[in-house]
């Protein structure tokens, strides 16, 4: 019953406390970050999802298209195709997702991860940039959700990527820079329940 | 009119005249193989993204259902399927799975150990088509069942005339999309240990 007591408090903590709550705005121009934005021509990504204890692995390629808008298409090691979603310049498409994925909530997720990943929301109108101890938060705002690319001070190099509300981290995501702006890999993790997804790229020397 | 359709459809193939004999010939010469060893080159076609990806690796097969694929290139990646049971490994994980707790392996599980057993035909699962070439027959099998016809909207087997072996599947999915296994080097009923299949 103690037990139960004490994790009751601190998952209230946790729900309470605020990822957010020590940023203070600076007059710095969030735009720095567009020099981070990566740059996928095409890239083939050996990919691990690990979901609520179910683990998932594949292939994953993303394209720009000649119309510029970014297709992502995720298929097991066999072909099998779990999904494809265009991402446009406006707007969000999906292709093909497979039935048993074939759900509102995995696709919205699904599309907000990728899209912060791909920086799809660096033209937010009430964009901004706020100080913390670890360095700038430039702050993309799109309706509820807020996207967040944390720099060092002078946004000389990208930290980390996040999404969130105004006081609570929802999405982590890490990139490591590669060739030619190409991401070598992708971490993405979430924290209102477990899903993980780990991308390594691939060089196609088998083709 | 229709084998001009078919000619349209699959170049230098034409129907062939007696589909029923062929199915009874492919029979007979499947049952006779009990193991087939081989080499297989894979290409994932993105048709509207025009993009290929080609991986490579290798393949055992034993009667009645051991599979396994191992692919090397350009990933690591290890598939048995024995029996009812899968083992999956990746370059992170390992992971066992009973086919009849997964739907989506169950499903691939079927296609691959009918399409290698040359049972694909007779299942019922499909209607089936087959045409020929100088060298080699195609059968397209069109799936019966609605929720693989969502996945597949053809699977075509490349059978060699010669040894009424397979020699490639292709799967088309309804979008353009397609993947391709070509096996090369094939060796038939050589001696596979039981211990290739052995899922621990």
């Amino acid at each position: 019953m103690r037990y139960l007591l004490f994790i009751s408090i601190v998952l209230c903590c946790t729900a309470c406390s605020s990822s957010y709550k020590a940023l203070q705005r600076t007059e710095a121009n969030p735009s720095c970050v567009k020099k981070f934005k990566p740059a996928f021509a095409t890239a083939l990504y050996t990919t691990q999802v690990d979901v609520i204890g179910k683990h998932l692995s594949g292939l994953l390629i993303i394209k720009t298209m000649p119309d510029s808008s970014v297709r992502i298409v995720f298929s097991n090691e066999a072909g099998f195709k779990f999904f494809d979603f265009g991402f446009g310049q406006d707007d969000f498409k999906v292709y093909y997702v497979f039935d048993q994925m074939d759900k509102k909530a995995v696709i919205k997720t699904l599309r907000k991860d990728f899209e912060l990943v791909l920086m799809r929301h660096l033209d937010a109108q009430q964009s901004y940039t706020a100080k913390e101890s670890q360095g700038l938060y430039h702050v993309f705002p799109d309706g509820r959700d807020i996207y967040y690319y944390i720099t060092d001070g002078a946004c000389d190099s990208l930290i980390r990527m996040e999404r969130g509300s105004k006081r609570k981290k929802v999405v982590e995501a890490f990139i490591q820079p590669g060739a030619d702006n190409v991401p070598d890999s992708i971490g993405i993790r979430h924290y209102n329940f477990n899903f993980d997804i780990q991308l390594k790229r691939l060089q196609r020397d088998a083709q | 009119m229709s084998s001009l359709v078919a000619n349209a459809q699959y170049s230098g193939y034409k129907p062939v005249a007696d589909a029923a004999a062929f199915k009874v010939q492919f029979a007979e010469a499947s049952k006779k193989t009990n193991a087939i060893k081989s080499d297989f080159v894979q290409e994932k076609n993105l048709s509207l993204l025009a993009e290929k990806i080609t991986s490579k690796g290798k393949f055992w097969f034993k009667k009645d259902n051991l599979v396994r694929m191992e692919y090397t290139q350009p990933f690591q990646y290890l598939m048995i399927l024995n029996g009812t049971n899968v083992y999956v490994k990746d370059s992170q994980k390992e992971n066992k799975v009973s086919v009849k707790s997964n739907k989506l392996f169950q499903q691939i599980n079927k296609i691959m150990v009918d399409c290698v057993k040359g049972e694909a035909m007779q299942s019922g699962d499909f209607t089936v088509k087959v045409f020929e070439n100088s060298s080699s027959y195609l059968a397209e099998l069109i799936p019966v069942d609605k929720n693989m016809k969502k996945l597949f909207k053809n699977i075509n087997m490349i059978i060699e005339k010669k040894s009424f072996g397979v020699t490639a599947i292709e799967m088309h999915e309804p979008s353009g999309d397609n993947t391709v296994i070509n096996f090369v080097n094939r060796e038939l009923n050589t001696n596979l240990p039981d211990a290739l299949f052995t899922i621990h």
